[in-house]
Protein backbone atom coordinates (compact mmCIF):
# COMPACT_ATOMS: atom_id res chain seq x y z
CA UNK A 1 0.00 0.00 0.00
CA UNK A 2 2.54 2.41 1.31
CA UNK A 3 5.08 1.11 -1.57
CA UNK A 4 2.17 1.86 -4.51
CA UNK A 5 1.79 5.38 -2.99
CA UNK A 6 5.52 6.23 -3.06
CA UNK A 7 5.68 4.89 -6.74
CA UNK A 8 2.73 7.15 -7.31
CA UNK A 9 4.42 10.46 -6.25
CA UNK A 10 7.82 8.97 -7.78
CA UNK A 11 5.69 8.95 -10.89
CA UNK A 12 4.33 12.41 -10.30
CA UNK A 13 7.24 14.09 -9.92
CA UNK A 14 9.08 12.38 -13.01
CA UNK A 15 5.84 13.98 -14.99
CA UNK A 16 7.25 16.93 -14.53
CA UNK A 17 10.76 16.76 -15.74
CA UNK A 18 9.16 14.46 -18.43
CA UNK A 19 8.64 18.07 -20.67
CA UNK A 20 11.39 19.32 -20.54
CA UNK A 21 13.46 15.87 -21.65
CA UNK A 22 11.10 15.67 -24.52
CA UNK A 23 12.08 19.59 -25.74
CA UNK A 24 15.49 18.83 -24.93
CA UNK A 25 15.28 15.37 -27.10
CA UNK A 26 13.01 17.20 -29.98
CA UNK A 27 16.13 20.16 -29.47
CA UNK A 28 19.13 17.66 -29.79
CA UNK A 29 17.21 15.94 -33.15
CA UNK A 30 16.57 19.10 -34.80
CA UNK A 31 20.37 19.75 -34.53
CA UNK A 32 21.61 16.65 -35.68
CA UNK A 33 19.72 16.46 -38.61
CA UNK A 34 20.48 19.98 -39.58
CA UNK A 35 16.81 20.84 -39.29
CA UNK A 36 17.55 23.83 -37.46
CA UNK A 37 20.27 26.09 -38.85
CA UNK A 38 22.99 26.68 -35.60
CA UNK A 39 22.98 30.42 -35.72
CA UNK A 40 19.06 29.58 -34.97
CA UNK A 41 19.75 27.66 -32.34
CA UNK A 42 22.81 26.35 -31.53
CA UNK A 43 23.56 22.68 -31.12
CA UNK A 44 23.09 21.47 -26.97
CA UNK A 45 26.98 20.40 -26.76
CA UNK A 46 27.78 23.94 -28.03
CA UNK A 47 25.64 25.35 -25.41
CA UNK A 48 26.33 22.81 -23.02
CA UNK A 49 29.97 24.04 -23.27
CA UNK A 50 29.21 28.13 -23.08
CA UNK A 51 26.95 26.95 -20.02
CA UNK A 52 30.32 25.25 -18.59
CA UNK A 53 32.94 28.24 -19.47
CA UNK A 54 30.21 30.88 -18.19
CA UNK A 55 30.02 29.41 -14.59
CA UNK A 56 33.45 27.96 -14.35
CA UNK A 57 35.58 29.34 -17.05
CA UNK A 58 38.08 31.97 -16.17
CA UNK A 59 38.06 35.96 -16.91
CA UNK A 60 39.23 37.40 -19.73
CA UNK A 61 39.80 34.23 -22.39
CA UNK A 62 36.03 35.31 -23.67
CA UNK A 63 33.91 37.85 -22.99
CA UNK A 64 31.58 35.62 -21.22
CA UNK A 65 33.89 33.42 -18.92
CA UNK A 66 33.37 32.88 -15.42
CA UNK A 67 31.13 35.76 -15.41
CA UNK A 68 28.09 33.92 -13.87
CA UNK A 69 28.93 33.97 -9.99
CA UNK A 70 29.48 37.77 -10.49
CA UNK A 71 26.04 38.14 -12.76
CA UNK A 72 24.25 35.40 -10.54
CA UNK A 73 24.91 37.57 -7.07
CA UNK A 74 23.77 40.87 -8.78
CA UNK A 75 20.41 39.28 -10.21
CA UNK A 76 19.64 37.76 -6.96
CA UNK A 77 20.02 40.45 -4.72
CA UNK A 78 17.93 42.84 -7.14
CA UNK A 79 15.17 40.62 -6.92
CA UNK A 80 15.69 39.70 -2.79
CA UNK A 81 15.65 43.74 -2.65
CA UNK A 82 12.65 44.61 -5.01
CA UNK A 83 10.28 41.50 -4.03
CA UNK A 84 11.21 42.11 0.18
CA UNK A 85 10.08 45.94 -0.79
CA UNK A 86 7.21 44.29 -2.13
CA UNK A 87 6.55 42.11 0.47
CA UNK A 88 6.71 44.63 3.30
CA UNK A 89 4.59 47.07 1.57
CA UNK A 90 2.05 44.69 -0.26
CA UNK A 91 1.18 42.14 2.29
CA UNK A 92 0.21 44.15 5.68
CA UNK A 93 -1.43 46.62 3.07
CA UNK A 94 -3.33 43.90 1.55
CA UNK A 95 -4.42 42.74 4.99
CA UNK A 96 -5.51 45.62 5.90
CA UNK A 97 -7.49 46.25 2.98
CA UNK A 98 -9.22 42.73 3.10
CA UNK A 99 -10.02 43.67 6.75
CA UNK A 100 -11.09 47.62 7.00
CA UNK A 101 -13.42 48.82 4.29
CA UNK A 102 -12.43 52.20 5.01
CA UNK A 103 -8.86 51.31 4.11
CA UNK A 104 -10.35 48.96 1.59
CA UNK A 105 -12.23 52.37 -0.28
CA UNK A 106 -9.06 54.48 0.42
CA UNK A 107 -6.73 52.44 -1.84
CA UNK A 108 -8.98 50.30 -4.18
CA UNK A 109 -9.56 52.42 -6.91
CA UNK A 110 -5.69 53.57 -7.23
CA UNK A 111 -3.94 50.23 -7.09
CA UNK A 112 -6.54 48.63 -9.66
CA UNK A 113 -5.99 51.74 -11.83
CA UNK A 114 -2.33 51.15 -11.67
CA UNK A 115 -2.86 47.06 -12.23
CA UNK A 116 -4.20 47.86 -15.40
CA UNK A 117 -1.07 49.97 -16.80
CA UNK A 118 1.70 47.23 -18.03
CA UNK A 119 4.61 47.01 -16.12
CA UNK A 120 7.05 47.96 -18.98
CA UNK A 121 5.42 51.36 -19.40
CA UNK A 122 6.98 52.25 -16.24
CA UNK A 123 10.38 51.90 -17.68
CA UNK A 124 10.88 55.12 -19.02
CA UNK A 125 9.71 56.96 -15.90
CA UNK A 126 11.82 54.67 -13.87
CA UNK A 127 15.06 55.25 -15.62
CA UNK A 128 14.05 59.19 -15.40
CA UNK A 129 14.04 58.64 -11.68
CA UNK A 130 16.45 56.71 -10.89
CA UNK A 131 18.90 55.83 -13.43
CA UNK A 132 20.53 53.07 -14.82
CA UNK A 133 21.41 50.60 -12.49
CA UNK A 134 20.22 48.81 -9.24
CA UNK A 135 17.37 51.07 -8.31
CA UNK A 136 15.47 51.30 -11.42
CA UNK A 137 15.16 47.50 -11.39
CA UNK A 138 14.68 46.92 -8.03
CA UNK A 139 11.47 49.50 -8.55
CA UNK A 140 10.42 47.60 -11.54
CA UNK A 141 11.02 44.57 -9.42
CA UNK A 142 9.21 46.12 -6.47
CA UNK A 143 6.07 47.28 -8.24
CA UNK A 144 5.50 44.38 -10.13
CA UNK A 145 5.71 42.23 -7.29
CA UNK A 146 3.48 43.72 -5.45
CA UNK A 147 0.19 43.40 -7.41
CA UNK A 148 -0.11 39.50 -6.82
CA UNK A 149 0.93 39.65 -3.25
CA UNK A 150 -1.56 42.49 -2.36
CA UNK A 151 -4.51 41.56 -4.23
CA UNK A 152 -3.76 37.76 -2.84
CA UNK A 153 -3.31 38.98 0.76
CA UNK A 154 -6.78 41.10 0.39
CA UNK A 155 -8.83 38.40 -0.59
CA UNK A 156 -7.52 36.05 1.20
CA UNK A 157 -8.30 38.37 4.43
CA UNK A 158 -11.45 39.15 3.34
CA UNK A 159 -12.52 35.59 3.00
CA UNK A 160 -11.40 34.77 6.58
CA UNK A 161 -14.24 32.55 8.38
CA UNK A 162 -15.75 34.93 10.68
CA UNK A 163 -16.49 32.26 12.99
CA UNK A 164 -13.02 31.91 13.34
CA UNK A 165 -12.41 35.44 14.45
CA UNK A 166 -15.48 34.75 16.86
CA UNK A 167 -14.05 32.34 18.25
CA UNK A 168 -10.83 33.83 19.03
CA UNK A 169 -12.67 36.84 20.45
CA UNK A 170 -14.63 34.75 22.78
CA UNK A 171 -11.40 33.08 23.87
CA UNK A 172 -9.86 36.10 25.15
CA UNK A 173 -7.72 37.08 21.72
CA UNK A 174 -7.24 40.43 21.32
CA UNK A 175 -7.22 42.27 17.98
CA UNK A 176 -3.16 42.39 17.54
CA UNK A 177 -2.42 38.74 18.34
CA UNK A 178 -5.71 37.49 16.36
CA UNK A 179 -4.21 39.20 13.48
CA UNK A 180 -1.00 36.83 13.88
CA UNK A 181 -2.55 33.60 15.80
CA UNK A 182 -6.22 33.68 13.41
CA UNK A 183 -6.24 36.38 10.46
CA UNK A 184 -3.33 35.77 9.29
CA UNK A 185 -2.82 31.52 9.42
CA UNK A 186 -6.64 31.55 7.75
CA UNK A 187 -5.57 33.21 4.67
CA UNK A 188 -2.29 31.57 4.43
CA UNK A 189 -2.92 29.90 1.08
CA UNK A 190 -4.15 32.81 -0.33
CA UNK A 191 -0.94 34.60 0.81
CA UNK A 192 1.49 31.98 -0.49
CA UNK A 193 -0.33 32.27 -3.52
CA UNK A 194 0.24 35.76 -3.84
CA UNK A 195 4.09 35.60 -2.92
CA UNK A 196 4.72 32.80 -5.38
CA UNK A 197 3.29 34.82 -8.09
CA UNK A 198 5.11 37.90 -6.91
CA UNK A 199 8.78 35.95 -6.94
CA UNK A 200 7.69 34.92 -10.52
CA UNK A 201 7.06 37.89 -12.00
CA UNK A 202 9.70 39.51 -10.06
CA UNK A 203 12.27 37.40 -11.62
CA UNK A 204 10.52 39.08 -15.31
CA UNK A 205 10.83 42.56 -14.06
CA UNK A 206 14.33 42.30 -13.14
CA UNK A 207 15.67 41.01 -16.48
CA UNK A 208 13.53 43.89 -18.15
CA UNK A 209 15.59 46.37 -15.78
CA UNK A 210 18.78 44.69 -16.47
CA UNK A 211 18.27 45.35 -20.16
CA UNK A 212 18.55 48.61 -19.90
CA UNK A 213 23.14 48.90 -19.92
CA UNK A 214 23.91 47.66 -16.25
CA UNK A 215 26.80 46.32 -16.58
CA UNK A 216 25.62 42.83 -15.30
CA UNK A 217 22.94 40.42 -13.80
CA UNK A 218 21.73 37.83 -15.84
CA UNK A 219 19.54 39.91 -17.61
CA UNK A 220 22.39 42.14 -19.24
CA UNK A 221 24.66 39.10 -20.05
CA UNK A 222 21.60 38.38 -22.56
CA UNK A 223 21.41 41.70 -23.74
CA UNK A 224 25.11 41.72 -24.38
CA UNK A 225 24.88 38.33 -25.90
CA UNK A 226 22.51 40.36 -28.41
CA UNK A 227 24.99 42.78 -29.25
CA UNK A 228 27.99 40.05 -30.12
CA UNK A 229 25.48 37.70 -31.51
CA UNK A 230 26.12 35.20 -29.39
CA UNK A 231 23.12 32.83 -29.35
CA UNK A 232 24.53 30.48 -27.67
CA UNK A 233 24.89 32.68 -24.80
CA UNK A 234 21.47 33.93 -24.89
CA UNK A 235 20.02 30.08 -24.65
CA UNK A 236 22.28 29.60 -21.80
CA UNK A 237 20.87 32.97 -19.65
CA UNK A 238 17.40 31.60 -20.58
CA UNK A 239 18.26 28.59 -19.26
CA UNK A 240 19.45 30.06 -16.04
CA UNK A 241 17.03 32.26 -15.09
CA UNK A 242 14.40 29.71 -16.19
CA UNK A 243 16.23 27.13 -13.51
CA UNK A 244 16.79 29.83 -10.75
CA UNK A 245 13.33 31.14 -11.18
CA UNK A 246 11.90 27.78 -10.14
CA UNK A 247 14.57 26.82 -7.53
CA UNK A 248 13.60 29.95 -5.77
CA UNK A 249 9.51 28.94 -5.98
CA UNK A 250 10.60 25.97 -4.34
CA UNK A 251 12.97 27.18 -1.95
CA UNK A 252 10.29 30.02 -1.43
CA UNK A 253 7.41 27.30 -0.60
CA UNK A 254 10.04 24.87 1.51
CA UNK A 255 10.99 27.77 3.72
CA UNK A 256 7.43 28.81 4.13
CA UNK A 257 6.08 25.71 5.12
CA UNK A 258 9.26 25.36 7.42
CA UNK A 259 7.98 28.68 9.09
CA UNK A 260 4.38 28.68 9.68
CA UNK A 261 1.96 25.48 11.00
CA UNK A 262 -0.82 26.88 8.41
CA UNK A 263 1.41 26.73 5.30
CA UNK A 264 2.24 22.58 6.24
CA UNK A 265 -1.25 22.02 7.08
CA UNK A 266 -3.83 24.07 5.18
CA UNK A 267 -4.42 23.02 1.23
CA UNK B 1 -49.63 9.09 35.46
CA UNK B 2 -50.12 12.55 34.18
CA UNK B 3 -46.66 14.85 34.09
CA UNK B 4 -46.86 17.39 36.18
CA UNK B 5 -46.10 20.67 33.87
CA UNK B 6 -44.75 23.72 35.61
CA UNK B 7 -45.48 26.53 33.75
CA UNK B 8 -44.56 30.33 35.01
CA UNK B 9 -44.85 33.20 32.61
CA UNK B 10 -42.07 35.06 32.01
CA UNK B 11 -43.65 38.28 33.33
CA UNK B 12 -44.13 36.93 36.67
CA UNK B 13 -41.36 35.04 37.76
CA UNK B 14 -40.01 35.42 41.08
CA UNK B 15 -36.51 37.04 41.29
CA UNK B 16 -33.67 34.41 41.90
CA UNK B 17 -30.65 35.75 44.18
CA UNK B 18 -28.51 32.91 42.67
CA UNK B 19 -29.14 34.22 38.92
CA UNK B 20 -26.23 35.06 37.31
CA UNK B 21 -27.25 35.68 33.60
CA UNK B 22 -29.80 38.19 33.60
CA UNK B 23 -31.33 39.30 30.07
CA UNK B 24 -33.77 42.34 30.37
CA UNK B 25 -36.15 43.80 27.46
CA UNK B 26 -34.12 42.58 24.49
CA UNK B 27 -35.09 43.62 21.31
CA UNK B 28 -33.57 43.82 18.32
CA UNK B 29 -34.14 44.47 14.28
CA UNK B 30 -32.24 44.16 11.02
CA UNK B 31 -32.46 46.21 8.02
CA UNK B 32 -33.79 44.12 4.96
CA UNK B 33 -33.38 43.53 1.38
CA UNK B 34 -36.93 45.23 0.55
CA UNK B 35 -39.12 44.19 3.22
CA UNK B 36 -37.67 46.98 5.66
CA UNK B 37 -36.53 46.60 9.19
CA UNK B 38 -37.98 43.47 10.35
CA UNK B 39 -38.02 43.00 14.22
CA UNK B 40 -36.04 39.49 15.11
CA UNK B 41 -36.12 39.81 19.04
CA UNK B 42 -39.05 41.64 20.98
CA UNK B 43 -38.03 42.24 24.51
CA UNK B 44 -36.89 38.46 25.67
CA UNK B 45 -36.53 38.33 28.94
CA UNK B 46 -34.67 35.58 31.29
CA UNK B 47 -32.34 34.46 33.60
CA UNK B 48 -30.05 31.68 34.28
CA UNK B 49 -29.21 30.83 37.20
CA UNK B 50 -25.54 29.26 38.39
CA UNK B 51 -25.12 26.04 37.03
CA UNK B 52 -28.42 25.46 35.70
CA UNK B 53 -28.87 24.48 32.18
CA UNK B 54 -31.60 26.44 30.05
CA UNK B 55 -32.55 24.89 26.82
CA UNK B 56 -34.58 27.53 24.39
CA UNK B 57 -36.52 25.97 22.02
CA UNK B 58 -37.87 27.50 18.95
CA UNK B 59 -38.70 27.44 15.36
CA UNK B 60 -36.20 27.79 12.87
CA UNK B 61 -35.82 31.67 12.28
CA UNK B 62 -37.28 32.95 15.55
CA UNK B 63 -34.06 34.48 16.63
CA UNK B 64 -32.18 31.73 18.69
CA UNK B 65 -28.91 32.19 16.93
CA UNK B 66 -29.16 36.13 17.32
CA UNK B 67 -30.15 35.85 21.18
CA UNK B 68 -27.09 33.60 21.58
CA UNK B 69 -24.78 36.14 19.35
CA UNK B 70 -25.93 38.97 22.03
CA UNK B 71 -25.26 37.07 24.91
CA UNK B 72 -21.44 36.13 23.56
CA UNK B 73 -20.86 39.38 22.53
CA UNK B 74 -20.87 39.11 19.25
CA UNK B 75 -23.27 41.52 18.52
CA UNK B 76 -25.54 44.03 20.39
CA UNK B 77 -29.07 44.42 20.68
CA UNK B 78 -31.56 47.63 19.97
CA UNK B 79 -32.82 47.74 23.62
CA UNK B 80 -31.88 46.33 26.57
CA UNK B 81 -29.40 44.84 28.60
CA UNK B 82 -27.41 41.55 29.53
CA UNK B 83 -25.67 41.52 32.60
CA UNK B 84 -23.59 38.54 33.85
CA UNK B 85 -23.06 38.62 37.87
CA UNK B 86 -24.35 41.91 37.66
CA UNK B 87 -21.49 43.50 34.72
CA UNK B 88 -23.09 43.84 31.27
CA UNK B 89 -22.44 42.38 28.12
CA UNK B 90 -20.29 44.47 25.98
CA UNK B 91 -18.02 42.08 24.11
CA UNK B 92 -17.11 38.58 23.98
CA UNK B 93 -14.95 37.21 26.58
CA UNK B 94 -13.95 33.69 28.17
CA UNK B 95 -16.27 33.91 30.88
CA UNK B 96 -19.35 33.42 28.54
CA UNK B 97 -18.10 30.86 25.49
CA UNK B 98 -20.19 29.59 22.67
CA UNK B 99 -20.15 25.85 21.05
CA UNK B 100 -21.07 26.97 17.44
CA UNK B 101 -23.37 25.02 15.21
CA UNK B 102 -20.82 24.57 12.32
CA UNK B 103 -17.12 23.94 12.59
CA UNK B 104 -15.16 26.42 14.02
CA UNK B 105 -12.01 25.07 15.03
CA UNK B 106 -9.20 26.44 13.63
CA UNK B 107 -7.85 24.15 10.62
CA UNK B 108 -4.14 24.50 10.94
CA UNK B 109 -3.91 23.72 14.53
CA UNK B 110 -4.03 19.88 15.78
CA UNK B 111 -6.74 18.97 18.41
CA UNK B 112 -4.74 19.54 21.14
CA UNK B 113 -3.30 22.93 20.03
CA UNK B 114 -7.13 23.85 19.51
CA UNK B 115 -7.66 22.92 23.09
CA UNK B 116 -4.52 24.66 24.09
CA UNK B 117 -5.46 28.00 22.49
CA UNK B 118 -7.53 30.03 24.79
CA UNK B 119 -4.66 29.29 27.20
CA UNK B 120 -1.77 31.18 25.34
CA UNK B 121 -2.36 34.23 27.84
CA UNK B 122 -2.99 32.59 31.09
CA UNK B 123 -0.07 33.35 32.92
CA UNK B 124 0.47 29.40 33.86
CA UNK B 125 3.49 27.08 33.63
CA UNK B 126 3.90 25.15 30.60
CA UNK B 127 3.64 22.41 32.37
CA UNK B 128 0.72 22.95 34.36
CA UNK B 129 -1.12 23.70 30.73
CA UNK B 130 -0.12 20.67 29.26
CA UNK B 131 -1.70 18.76 31.78
CA UNK B 132 -4.73 20.81 31.47
CA UNK B 133 -4.85 19.88 28.35
CA UNK B 134 -4.30 16.45 28.60
CA UNK B 135 -6.88 16.55 31.51
CA UNK B 136 -9.81 18.39 28.72
CA UNK B 137 -8.74 15.94 26.21
CA UNK B 138 -9.29 12.83 28.69
CA UNK B 139 -12.30 14.41 29.56
CA UNK B 140 -14.09 14.42 25.87
CA UNK B 141 -12.44 11.01 25.35
CA UNK B 142 -9.97 12.04 22.73
CA UNK B 143 -6.54 11.16 24.61
CA UNK B 144 -5.69 9.23 21.46
CA UNK B 145 -6.36 11.88 19.10
CA UNK B 146 -4.19 14.88 20.33
CA UNK B 147 -2.22 15.02 16.89
CA UNK B 148 -4.70 14.91 14.43
CA UNK B 149 -5.47 18.28 12.26
CA UNK B 150 -9.72 18.91 12.80
CA UNK B 151 -9.65 17.61 8.87
CA UNK B 152 -8.61 14.05 10.05
CA UNK B 153 -11.51 13.36 12.24
CA UNK B 154 -15.28 12.98 12.63
CA UNK B 155 -18.01 15.22 13.06
CA UNK B 156 -18.91 14.28 16.85
CA UNK B 157 -15.40 14.58 17.37
CA UNK B 158 -14.51 17.75 16.28
CA UNK B 159 -17.80 19.48 18.37
CA UNK B 160 -15.66 16.99 21.22
CA UNK B 161 -12.98 19.47 21.14
CA UNK B 162 -15.29 22.14 20.08
CA UNK B 163 -16.24 21.27 23.86
CA UNK B 164 -13.13 20.77 25.47
CA UNK B 165 -11.28 24.35 23.71
CA UNK B 166 -14.07 26.26 25.70
CA UNK B 167 -14.97 23.86 29.09
CA UNK B 168 -10.50 24.68 30.10
CA UNK B 169 -11.38 28.34 30.22
CA UNK B 170 -13.85 27.42 33.12
CA UNK B 171 -16.35 29.79 32.10
CA UNK B 172 -19.75 30.46 33.98
CA UNK B 173 -22.05 30.54 31.18
CA UNK B 174 -21.44 28.07 28.23
CA UNK B 175 -23.53 28.95 24.90
CA UNK B 176 -24.49 26.36 22.77
CA UNK B 177 -25.99 26.84 19.25
CA UNK B 178 -27.53 23.52 17.68
CA UNK B 179 -24.45 21.76 18.68
CA UNK B 180 -25.79 18.63 17.77
CA UNK B 181 -27.71 19.25 14.70
CA UNK B 182 -25.43 18.23 12.53
CA UNK B 183 -24.40 14.89 14.06
CA UNK B 184 -26.37 11.43 13.11
CA UNK B 185 -28.70 10.00 15.84
CA UNK B 186 -26.28 8.16 17.88
CA UNK B 187 -23.65 10.15 17.98
CA UNK B 188 -25.78 12.78 19.17
CA UNK B 189 -26.73 10.81 22.08
CA UNK B 190 -23.03 10.41 23.10
CA UNK B 191 -22.60 13.73 22.88
CA UNK B 192 -25.50 14.23 24.86
CA UNK B 193 -24.61 12.01 27.76
CA UNK B 194 -21.03 13.71 27.24
CA UNK B 195 -22.28 17.05 27.76
CA UNK B 196 -24.36 15.74 30.70
CA UNK B 197 -21.42 14.04 32.18
CA UNK B 198 -18.98 17.69 31.97
CA UNK B 199 -21.95 19.65 33.40
CA UNK B 200 -22.24 17.35 36.12
CA UNK B 201 -18.38 17.48 36.64
CA UNK B 202 -17.31 21.21 35.99
CA UNK B 203 -20.80 22.74 37.30
CA UNK B 204 -21.07 25.64 34.90
CA UNK B 205 -24.39 27.05 33.83
CA UNK B 206 -25.29 26.20 29.89
CA UNK B 207 -27.71 28.23 27.49
CA UNK B 208 -28.75 25.34 25.13
CA UNK B 209 -30.02 26.12 22.24
CA UNK B 210 -32.56 23.62 20.40
CA UNK B 211 -35.17 23.04 17.39
CA UNK B 212 -35.61 19.22 19.00
CA UNK B 213 -37.89 19.31 21.78
CA UNK B 214 -36.93 15.95 22.78
CA UNK B 215 -33.35 16.92 23.42
CA UNK B 216 -34.66 19.60 25.51
CA UNK B 217 -36.64 17.68 27.53
CA UNK B 218 -33.62 15.60 27.89
CA UNK B 219 -31.06 18.12 29.27
CA UNK B 220 -33.13 20.64 30.70
CA UNK B 221 -33.99 22.30 33.99
CA UNK B 222 -35.83 24.54 32.82
CA UNK B 223 -36.93 25.00 28.35
CA UNK B 224 -37.84 28.45 26.96
CA UNK B 225 -40.34 28.25 24.62
CA UNK B 226 -39.71 30.72 21.77
CA UNK B 227 -42.56 32.63 19.85
CA UNK B 228 -41.75 32.87 16.19
CA UNK B 229 -41.18 36.24 14.31
CA UNK B 230 -40.45 38.25 16.55
CA UNK B 231 -38.75 36.42 19.06
CA UNK B 232 -40.25 36.26 22.56
CA UNK B 233 -40.03 34.20 25.18
CA UNK B 234 -43.52 32.54 25.42
CA UNK B 235 -43.19 30.15 28.07
CA UNK B 236 -41.05 28.77 30.55
CA UNK B 237 -41.38 25.26 31.19
CA UNK B 238 -39.84 23.26 34.59
CA UNK B 239 -38.66 20.06 33.42
CA UNK B 240 -38.87 18.11 37.11
CA UNK B 241 -37.34 14.98 35.65
CA UNK B 242 -34.97 13.09 38.08
CA UNK B 243 -31.46 12.80 36.31
CA UNK B 244 -30.06 10.50 34.79
CA UNK B 245 -33.08 10.53 33.02
CA UNK B 246 -34.20 8.02 30.61
CA UNK B 247 -35.64 8.35 27.29
CA UNK B 248 -38.33 5.71 27.13
CA UNK B 249 -40.20 6.47 30.13
CA UNK B 250 -43.78 8.02 29.65
CA UNK B 251 -43.21 10.86 31.82
CA UNK B 252 -40.29 12.03 29.36
CA UNK B 253 -42.72 11.56 26.36
CA UNK B 254 -45.63 13.15 27.95
CA UNK B 255 -43.36 16.16 28.46
CA UNK B 256 -42.31 16.16 24.55
CA UNK B 257 -45.60 15.76 23.57
CA UNK B 258 -46.67 18.54 25.74
CA UNK B 259 -44.34 20.53 24.51
CA UNK B 260 -44.44 20.33 21.11
CA UNK B 261 -48.27 20.81 21.05
CA UNK B 262 -47.49 24.47 22.56
CA UNK B 263 -44.87 24.89 20.27
CA UNK B 264 -47.27 24.39 17.41
CA UNK B 265 -49.92 26.57 18.76
CA UNK B 266 -46.88 29.52 19.45
N1 LIG C 1 -27.17 39.81 10.00
C1 LIG C 1 -28.48 39.72 9.67
N2 LIG C 1 -29.02 40.60 8.80
C2 LIG C 1 -30.32 40.53 8.46
N3 LIG C 1 -31.17 39.62 8.95
C3 LIG C 1 -30.70 38.72 9.82
C4 LIG C 1 -29.33 38.72 10.23
N4 LIG C 1 -29.16 37.72 11.11
C5 LIG C 1 -30.34 37.11 11.23
N5 LIG C 1 -31.28 37.71 10.48
C6 LIG C 1 -32.69 37.34 10.40
O1 LIG C 1 -33.17 37.21 11.70
C7 LIG C 1 -34.04 36.09 11.81
C8 LIG C 1 -33.60 35.19 12.93
O2 LIG C 1 -32.37 34.63 12.60
P1 LIG C 1 -31.62 33.60 13.56
O3 LIG C 1 -30.45 33.10 12.84
O4 LIG C 1 -31.39 34.25 14.86
O5 LIG C 1 -32.73 32.47 13.70
P2 LIG C 1 -32.62 31.06 14.40
O6 LIG C 1 -33.73 30.98 15.37
O7 LIG C 1 -31.26 30.84 14.92
O8 LIG C 1 -32.93 30.08 13.22
P3 LIG C 1 -32.34 28.62 12.93
O9 LIG C 1 -33.07 27.69 13.84
O10 LIG C 1 -32.67 28.37 11.50
O11 LIG C 1 -30.88 28.67 13.18
C9 LIG C 1 -34.08 35.42 10.45
O12 LIG C 1 -35.26 35.77 9.81
C10 LIG C 1 -32.88 35.99 9.73
O13 LIG C 1 -33.21 36.14 8.37
MG1 LIG D 1 -29.64 29.50 14.36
Amino acid sequence: MKRSHDSDAWAHRALGGGLPVLLLVLWLAASETGMVAPYLLPHPKDVLATAASYVFGHGGQAGFAGRFVDDFSASIARVMLGFGLAVLVGLPLGILSGRLALVNRLLGTTINALRAVPGISWLPLALVWFGIGLKTTVFLVALAAFFPIYLNAEAGARQVNPTLLRAGAMMGVRRLRGTFAILLPAAMPNIITGLRLGLGISWAYLVLGELTGVPNGLGAMIMDARMLGRIDVIVVGIIFIAVIGRLCDVGLHQALRLAFKSARRLP
Amino acid sequence: MKPKLKIVSSRQRPADARAILEVEGLSKGFATNGAGEILVLNKVEFTVRKGEMVCIVGRSGCGKSTLLNILAGFTFPDRGRVRLRGRPVDRPAPDRCVVFQEDALFPWLTVRENIAFGLKTHSMSRRDKEREVDRFLALVGLTDFGGYLPSEISGGMKQRVALARVLILQPEVLLMDEPFAALDAQTREEMQDLLLHLWAKLTHSIVFVTHDVGEAVLLADRVLLFENAPGRVKEEIAIDLPRPREKDTGRYYALCRAITSKMKRV
